[in-house]
């Protein structure tokens, strides 16, 4: 316990040369840094977005670029609207660097006040500000996060703690407004931090000044009994309340606009899973960035930080910083969840406790070191252990906190949290010519790199980046954060992707800019075309038959008051704030006036006699870290060293292949099978396909069949989440032990050998000039080409498994190719519409002059819409939400579309061999073309007795069909006793707005329908009595 | 004929003496039209109302008269305008001014033809449409003579239309060959520009198909390449490119094995691999709905008679082999070759491997399959063969 003097001693007005130190280093070492690091942030460019929107329109809250439209006013603006004010001078990009530098600033002084203020002495205070320049949750926070509101907002809430010490304990009005000045900044930067601020900052706070108080009526801090303390309670509390009140008004009325938009829209939204509600423990990344990062060197010098903030004075602090730390911890303990309920706990993001605890801990950091570079702990260890003992143990310290900031800098370029830079130049160009800026576009694997491009083009997106803000049910009620990174976000994410690119005429979604080849399946299968490759390496893709964005878009209106207090009061404050505080600064530096003391200037605390107890404590509780730190690591080393046993080989051999490190998967294959690296590395390169190039390894269960001593079996299911759908597949390896290691034997690979060495092939192309006059104008009429047209041979509407879907046949049959988009409507008897939706993968979208194919819609809700039901955690391939039909469809209106298509035409694919054993279908694809296959996918039409088309279902294959090569296939015939026709009315069939009867009649009058039906594949189905097998090809580089 | 129009048309309203001085009330689009009272009242203004829109317009002082010019928008602009001489807020004054096209200016034709492809045969249609105007865009007066031409291959024809409710209109009837028609239009010295239409051929007419391969063995590795006859429609016209041919087999099985072809210059070429067993193939292709072919009929004769399995390394190591084609040469790689295992009547496993250098080895495991007596079964390239009791 350290004894506490009450000496009453003026300090000498000097200028604090550590703060001045501090500022320095901080502004050189973040100002230099921020260049590097702050642009691969997950929010800096969000808040370049949002910046870019107040520099543009000031005053209008609504912005139509990202989620259809959204209001800046879920966010608070002053930050953003500093960024704006900036680039009026220097650009967008100046004012980001300009507000984080002020951010550093007012951090570095922040700390230095508030370290001021708990300890009374202004080394102390110089010693924390300069710890505070690398303390490594402040660089995480800035550097890796880029979370520049919550730093500004706490930098001024440590600005505001002295003024509002001050007014308590003495009542001067002068620093109640000073107080409040600070607070209303805090609060038009960052909502969160005033509030919580006020909990786990002010209040411990308002508790000290009660204890100082109390402390003045009596000699000794002992003699502060709960009565003394009580009765200070109540002499203060009218400036308490009044300070809370005054607190709440300004929270309430600086972002009131927030506020009545929160209440109007609230946050209904499915949570997005964050890291930091991990269990710790079980995701030891989220562990890493949530925990021991932010705490880093302090965790060493925890016994003290508690021990000094449990002290009689600064007890509030403590209980405070106990409370942050548990909630820091996450999801690892069940107490976060308890104390902040389930809603809160799913939408508040918990490092921020963690940042809180941290910096709260500083000025006790700042006095530890004190203490030991040149106070009583010194002294204390070199007593006791020798002061050779005290360098080692300095050098530590040194050693491990610079390390920690080195290790927190260098994080976003080890493990870079975004995609490489793109150059959006390209992008933003391709944006402006053309009108292509008059539909909607969305950008895949962009990753927070998407706010920068929005703010650099006028087009508009269906996606965005600020989760809070969506409103199309498709992404609320899914735990997506976004739809450019949703492969990240499992079948959720592919889920709500594909729902966009199946009806993207909802939308005016006409572009896709692909920066990650994952997304490219989906886009072929769901009806999209390749455009071409942007000179920065970006894919466009386009779909046909979307119409532009109307000139008037809706939004939502809010009163003209709203509108001024968001665009006024945030700067307002600053201003404000900023005369008031540089009133005083000023009168300090011209001395004007003879100053005051701070109150707290008063309260001493004794650096003589640092307690030996807690030093052995700190000892024990350092070689504790130590010693889990190192269990940690062994455990971490044991569980991934891979050939340790067969299921630790066969895992690592997976994990090497989901990531193509092939040198390292070859590393694990039997040495003694005579498989050299070059021909391991040769067989992989010739396998594509969806398994080999667009998955992602979700989940692998081995089991082991057989074990010997030096042989084992092994089963091995693996899941893979591919940009269509899961994909399981069963491996089986044989596994040897080789001088004490296991080994993969290898699988054999195809040795079939092509017939001809070198061949051509005859096959049209086809070009469509678009406009042909190089001109701005409307595109001339005869540069329009004609919708080929299309025919419908048959469609009926039918259910099976309680799903509706409807489904047929369809036939290009004018003289170019069609791109054709199908959109189905249910209708009850009343004509009352029920459902629309498009075809998705169940077709051949782009169809040669008289081709059929057959096609299914299905009707799909946007899933979990119903927030009672809960989403499956685990994920059914076949699963889709079947739409809410409120009555029973008995009608069917079908929508066809042609457009002429020119690419992505290949027809190579052959079926070479069919088996039928029982319910299988086995065969061999056969690619008698020039184009490789990358993923072949067959349409599977089924037929009843008469003939009669009952269903139709697709399957993928996994590996793909390079010229001239076979590929085997098995698919499982379906058991479709259960369907029923419900309609099979064709009357509402429509292509390119015509009847289609009207078409057949004219265009194919002699329609010979036994071409269709002696090509039929009899089999003994259960409801099924023949087949009818089409191939679709994706071809993934086209030559 | 100006007098009656002036009574029908104009008349004062309020008693303010007022005349009109200009007594054309018909002009041509184009003209400058400059409306002249005579009126002791100077201070009025003149309200225009055409189908352009609203005006109000200052005078001219012109001694005793007012001037009123009215302003090129309205005199361009063919149609009715009607005009009120305003007097603070009465009208003293109505008119009617009837603008018409101006047909001493240079026509102006606006033309558009749809669609823009059609299909041979002379069933099928488009239709030009034109809109002859004057140079200020005023559509010209009915039954002004439109010339509509259109030419196609050595055929030049030239119709006269009479222009009708602004618009003069013409079909344009394919012929039976395909190719290109070649449209214009000529209206008062005036030609349009040229305008093209496609005409594609009709639909395809049953062809014939034949095929080309290397030899007649079943050796699951050459190639067999189907090929159609030149497709035409009924008009003798080879049909468009692109177009899709399906050959179907039918193989010895009643398994239908498919393949695509698309056609350039009426031929389509489908492919498909031999198989790897003797079999017969009966080939048929279909423009689907359309036109279908004549069907051939394909043997495919067993390449390979036989192949010989030894046991070998105390029954554990399997060698088929060799697998030899027809001429006695090694199997090219890749044959496929399956082993079936049974252990006292139980089925285990199925192995699948291709053959390389003619052999297909299988090795069956001490670790995996403890010893005893096993039945095997090899399957491959159309041949069946079962060991029993091996004992391993």
């Amino acid at each position: 316990m350290i004894s506490e003097k009450y000496v009453i001693e003026i300090d000498k007005q000097t200028t604090n040369k550590y703060l001045i130190s501090a500022l320095c280093i901080g502004i050189a070492f973040h100002g230099t840094s921020i260049f590097f690091t702050l642009e691969s942030t997950y929010d800096a460019l969000i808040h370049l977005f949002f910046a870019d929107h107040y520099a543009n329109s000031w005053f209008e809250p609504w912005n139509y670029k990202w989620y259809t439209g959204f209001t800046v006013m879920g966010y608070p603006p002053l930050v953003h609207q500093s960024i704006a004010l900036f680039s009026y001078i220097g650009g967008l990009k100046f004012g980001l660097f300009t507000v984080a530098i002020i951010a550093v600033i007012l951090f570095i002084t922040g700390v230095y006040r508030f370290a001021l203020l708990i300890t009374s002495n202004r080394t102390v205070a110089g010693y924390a500000a300069i710890l505070a320049v690398f303390s490594s949750s402040f660089l995480e926070t800035l550097h890796i996060f880029g979370q520049l509101p919550s730093i500004l907002g706490i930098s001024v809430l440590m600005h505001a703690l002295p003024d509002i010490y001050l007014w308590i304990k003495t009542g001067r009005y002068r620093y109640l407004l000073t107080a409040y000045s600070l607070l209303a900044v805090t609060v038009t930067s960052h909502h969160v931090t005033p509030i919580f601020g006020m909990v786990f900052f002010i209040f411990p706070l308002i508790g000290m000044v009660i204890m100082d108080a109390a402390r003045e009526k009596v000699t000794t801090i002992k003699e502060v009994t709960f009565s003394v303390f009580f009765k200070t309670f109540l002499k203060l509390f009218w400036r308490i309340v009044g300070f809370g009140i005054g607190s709440l008004f300004l929270i309430i009325t600086c972002i009131l606009p927030y506020w009545i938009n929160t209440k109007n829209n609230p946050i209904t939204q499915v949570p997005i899973p964050h890291g930091s509600r991990d269990n710790y423990l079980e995701v030891t990344s989220s562990g890493l960035v949530f925990f021991l990062i932010p705490w880093g060197i302090l965790l060493c010098i925890l016994p003290y930080i508690y021990y000094r903030y449990y002290s009689k004075r600064y007890l509030f602090f403590g209980l405070s910083i106990t409370i942050l730390t548990i909630l820091g911890t996450g999801g690892t303990t069940p107490i976060p969840i308890k104390i902040l309920g389930e809603n809160a706990f799913n939408i508040l993001t918990l490092d921020r406790f963690t940042l809180w605890a941290s910096i709260m801990s500083l000025p006790i950091f700042g006095e530890f070191v004190f203490r030991f570079v040149e106070g009583d702990l010194k002294q204390c260890i070199q007593d006791r252990y020798g002061s050779a003992y005290h360098k080692i143990l300095g050098g530590c310290l040194i050693s491990g906190f610079i390390f920690v900031s080195i290790f927190t800098m260098s994080l976003g370029y080890f493990r870079p949290s975004q995609p490489q830079k793109i150059k959006m130049l390209p992008i933003v160009n391709f944006l402006n010519q053309d009108q292509h800026d008059h539909w909607r576009f969305l950008p895949l694997g962009f990753g927070d790199q998407m706010a920068w491009l929005s703010t650099q083009t006028n087009a508009m997106t269906v996606d965005g980046n600020y989760h809070s803000a969506r409103r199309l049910p498709e992404l609320t009620t899914r735990a997506v954060e976004r739809l450019e990174n949703s492969k990240y976000r499992g079948v959720e994410g592919i889920g709500s992707l594909q729902q966009f690119l199946t009806v993207p005429e909802k939308y005016n979604l006409k572009y896709v800019f692909s920066n990650d080849k994952f997304y490219d399946p989906i886009l072929y299968f769901c009806g999209w075309q390749r455009l071409r490759q942007l000179e920065n390496g970006i894919m466009v893709w386009e779909k046909l038959n979307i119409p532009p964005l109307s000139t008037i878009l809706p939004k939502d209106e809010v009163p003209l008051f709203q509108k001024l207090l968001w665009g006024t009061i945030p700067v307002l404050t600053v201003l404000i704030a900023f005369l008031i505080n540089i009133q005083q600064i000023w009168q300090r530096t011209i001395r004007s006036k003879k100053l005051r003391t701070s109150e707290y200037l008063f309260f001493k605390n004794d650096y003589t006699r640092f307690r030996n107890k807690l030093l052995g404590f700190s000892h024990l509780w350092v070689a504790l870290l130590i010693l889990v730190f190192s269990i940690g690591m062994y455990s971490f080393y044991v569980k991934n060293t891979s050939q340790i046993s067969p299921i630790n080989v066969v895992k690592a051999y997976y994990d090497a292949l989901d990531f193509k490190e092939y040198e390292r998967a070859y590393s694990y294959i039997d040495p003694t099978s005579h498989k050299t690296k070059d021909q391991y590395m040769l067989e992989i390169s010739v396998t594509d396909g969806l398994l080999s190039s667009y998955a992602k390894l979700d989940e692998i269960k081995i089991s082991i069949l057989t074990r010997t001593d030096s042989l084992a079996k092994v089963k091995v299911d693996t899941y893979w989440i591919t940009p269509l759908e899961r994909v399981d597949k069963t491996y089986f390896h044989e596994i040897v032990k080789y001088e004490g290691n296991w080994y993969i034997k290898p699988l054999g690979y195809d040795l079939d050998i092509p017939p001809d060495q070198f061949f051509s092939n005859v096959e049209p192309q086809f070009y469509n000039h678009g406009r042909r006059r190089i001109t701005s104008e409307q595109t001339a009429h005869e540069d329009v080409l004609k919708q080929p047209v299309l025919e419908v041979l048959n469609a009926k509407l039918l259910m099976h498994d309680d799903n509706y879907a409807i489904i047929g046949e369809l036939q290009n049959v004018d003289n170019v190719p069609a791109d054709v988009v199908i959109k189905g409507t249910l209708y009850t008897d009343l004509n009352a519409p029920l459902a629309t939706y498009n075809v998705k993968h169940q077709m051949n979208h782009k169809l040669m002059p008289k081709e059929v194919t057959s096609f299914r819609i299905n009707f799909e809700g946007t899933a979990w819409d119903d927030s009672s039901l809960k989403a499956p955690n685990t994920f059914n391939p076949d699963e889709f939400t079947t739409i809410e039909l409120e009555e029973r469809p008995s009608l069917f209106n079908l929508q066809c579309s042609g457009n002429v298509a020119t690419t992505d035409l290949y027809k190579g694919l052959s079926i070479n061999d069919l088996e039928i054993n029982d319910q299988d279908l086995s065969g061999v694809l056969f690619n008698t073309g020039l184009q490789e296959v990358t993923i072949p996918q067959l349409l599977i039409s089924y037929y009843n007795q008469e003939k009669q088309l009952i269903w139709v279902d697709h399957h993928y294959i996994r590996e793909g069909v390079k010229p001239q090569r076979k590929q085997f296939f098995k698919y499982k015939i379906k058991d479709l006793s259960g369907v029923e026709v419900v309609s099979d009315q064709m009357d509402f069939v429509f292509i390119n707005g015509l009847p289609n009867a009207d078409i057949s009649e004219k265009v194919v009058p002699n329609r010979n329908i036994i071409h269709e039906l002696s090509s039929l594949l009899p089999i003994e189905g259960k409801g099924v009595k023949y087949l009818k097998i089409e191939t679709n090809s994706y071809v993934g580089n086209p030559n | 004929m100006i007098g009656i129009g002036f009574s029908i048309f104009s008349r004062a309203t309020v008693d303010i003496p007022i005349t009109l001085q200009t007594k054309q009330t018909i002009f041509k689009a184009g003209d400058n039209i400059v409306l002249r009272f005579t009126t002791n009242e100077q201070a009025v203004r003149l309200y225009c109302h055409s189908s352009y829109g609203v005006s109000i317009l200052d005078a001219n002082k012109d001694g005793k008269d007012v001037i009123f010019t009215i302003p090129d928008h309205f005199t361009s602009k063919k149609g009715v305008l009607n005009y009120k001489l305003v007097h603070t807020t009465k009208v003293v004054f109505e008119g009617v001014i009837t603008i018409v096209a101006n047909s001493e200016t240079t026509t102006q034709l606006e033309t558009y033809i749809g669609p823009p492809d059609i299909t041979a045969g002379g069933k099928n249609h488009t239709m030009m449409v034109v809109i002859p105007t004057d140079s200020y865009d005023n559509p010209v007066e009915d039954s002004t003579s439109i010339k509509m031409k259109h030419q196609f291959l050595d055929t030049e024809k030239e119709t006269i239309q009479f222009s009708k409710d602004f618009i003069g209109w013409e079909r344009i009837f394919s012929f039976e060959r395909s190719g290109r028609i070649l449209a214009s239009n000529e209206v008062n010295g005036t030609a349009s520009k040229e305008f093209a239409i496609e005409v594609f051929s009709a639909n395809a007419v049953d062809f014939e198909i034949n095929y080309q391969r290397k030899h007649g063995y079943a050796d699951g590795n050459q190639i067999t390449t189907f090929t159609t006859s030149v497709i035409k429609d009924m008009y003798e016209n080879i049909i468009s490119d692109g177009t899709l041919v399906t050959f179907f087999v039918r193989n010895a099985k009643g398994m239908i094995l498919k393949t695509n072809g698309t056609t350039v210059n009426g031929i389509a070429k489908g492919k498909l691999l031999h198989p790897d067993h003797m079999d017969q193939w009966e080939v048929k292709a279909y423009i689907t709905g359309i036109a279908e072919s004549t069907t051939l009929s394909l043997i495919y004769e067993q390449s390979t008679a036989d192949f010989d399995v030894n046991f070998q390394n105390k029954n554990r190591r399997i060698r088929v082999g060799p697998l030899q084609s027809f001429m006695g040469q090694r199997m090219p790689d890749g044959a496929v070759i399956t082993c079936l295992i049974y252990r006292e009547g139980k089925y285990l496993e199925t192995k699948t491997k291709t053959s390389s250098n003619g052999f297909v080895d299988f090795i069956v495991d001490e670790g995996f399959y403890p010893a005893g007596s096993y039945n095997f079964k090899i399957e491959g390239l159309g041949i069946h063969k079962e060991f029993k009791d091996v004992v391993l």
